[in-house]
């Protein structure tokens, strides 16, 4: 009968569409923030120096959440150490020290050694929801204009910072030609 | 004796103290949860931050309270966590954008699932066998269902 033949193609779609939802990660959310410009966020740095986080106009910037009590900001340390002397003539890098005390936060600078221009205390959190953020570690890439460019949620590895840094530093060369 | 009844009647009603203090409730607080209850604590599976223990559940809701404090209306707190964690946040997809696909698949497929079926057993209904190759009946078949039926008779 040709009306089961109708019934296929609809059930190939809609197998199609649960493989996507069964395959795909639950834990992985899109960011509304990408395209859009950086929040400006005033408090201090780790030091106790007032700051203004996201003002980072002219030059490209990777903003990274990380903590003291988090493991797997253990594991990226190492890439962002690596990253900041390799990248750090091209890229800013700056912290948000997430729901942290601020003496484990500076031990562990101390101790493992501290990639960023500065790291924003951001003791309560605020700072975090204001980004968005849902875990830690978190990055941001903004270009040169300030835009939020790509996000990643998780650890960052060698290769998704270099990745990273080519994107923010590919749109500033383009902005500059304009 | 009457002492130690009384008593027994006394610890057996303790465990309504508990209700007790539920009942004195702020205004304000309902509030925060009927807001809370909206949104999806972003770190859990499926759970609202107003049942969630975890830490950003919890610092969401303090962000609730705070605007609420600050006389935003429960239409803009929303909006506020939509714009930083996407429609994601709201445990109710909304019922625009990629949203109202989600409100509308399920009654679009039980209206197709519907018309196929109708269309099924009209089709069985108009095309059925006995329509197209009724068995004619002799005269001599006529004769013997009336010859069988009298004898039933008798």
């Amino acid at each position: 009968m040709k009306l089961w033949w109708g019934i296929i193609p609809a059930m190939i779609v809609l197998f199609g569409l649960l493989g996507y939802g069964l395959t795909s990660n639950p834990k992985h959310i899109p960011s509304p923030l990408i395209g859009k410009t950086f929040p400006q966020l005033v408090g201090k740095d780790l030091t106790g120096k007032d700051i203004t986080l996201g003002n980072t106009k002219g030059r490209p910037t990777i903003v990274n959440v990380w903590a003291s009590w988090c493991v797997s900001c253990r594991a990226e340390h190492r890439v962002l150490v690596r990253g900041a002397k390799a990248y750090g003539s091209k890229v800013d890098l700056i912290g948000i020290n997430y729901k942290d005390e601020l003496p484990d936060a500076q031990r562990w600078l101390s101790n493992f050694g501290d990639p960023y221009l500065w790291s924003y205390q951001d003791l309560s959190g605020r700072a975090g929801i204001e980004l968005g953020v849902y875990g830690v570690p978190e990055t941001f890439f903004i270009d040169a204009q300030g835009m939020i460019v790509k996000k990643i949620a998780g650890p960052l590895t060698d290769e998704t910072l270099r990745e990273g840094v080519e994107l923010i530093t590919r749109s500033d060369v383009a902005a500059a030609k304009e | 004796m009457n002492n130690k009844f009384l008593f027994f009647i006394l610890l057996l009603s303790m465990p309504l103290m508990v209700c007790a203090v539920d009942v004195a409730e702020d205004p304000k607080e309902r509030e925060i949860l009927e807001i809370s209850k909206k949104l999806r604590c972003t770190v859990c599976q499926n759970q609202p931050i107003s049942e969630s223990r975890s830490k950003l559940a919890g610092d969401m809701r303090d962000v609730v309270a705070e605007q609420l404090a600050r006389g935003k209306s429960e239409q803009q707190i929303l909006q506020y966590f939509v714009e930083r964690y996407g429609d994601y946040v709201l445990i109710k997809p909304p019922s625009s954008g990629n949203g109202l696909l989600v409100w509308a698949f399920p009654p679009l497929l039980l209206i197709t699932a519907l018309i196929f079926a109708v269309t099924v057993m009209r089709r069985r209904a108009t095309s059925t066998p006995a329509n197209k190759s009724a068995v004619e009946l002799s005269e001599e078949d006529r004769e013997r269902i009336q010859r069988a039926r009298k004898e039933d008779k008798e």
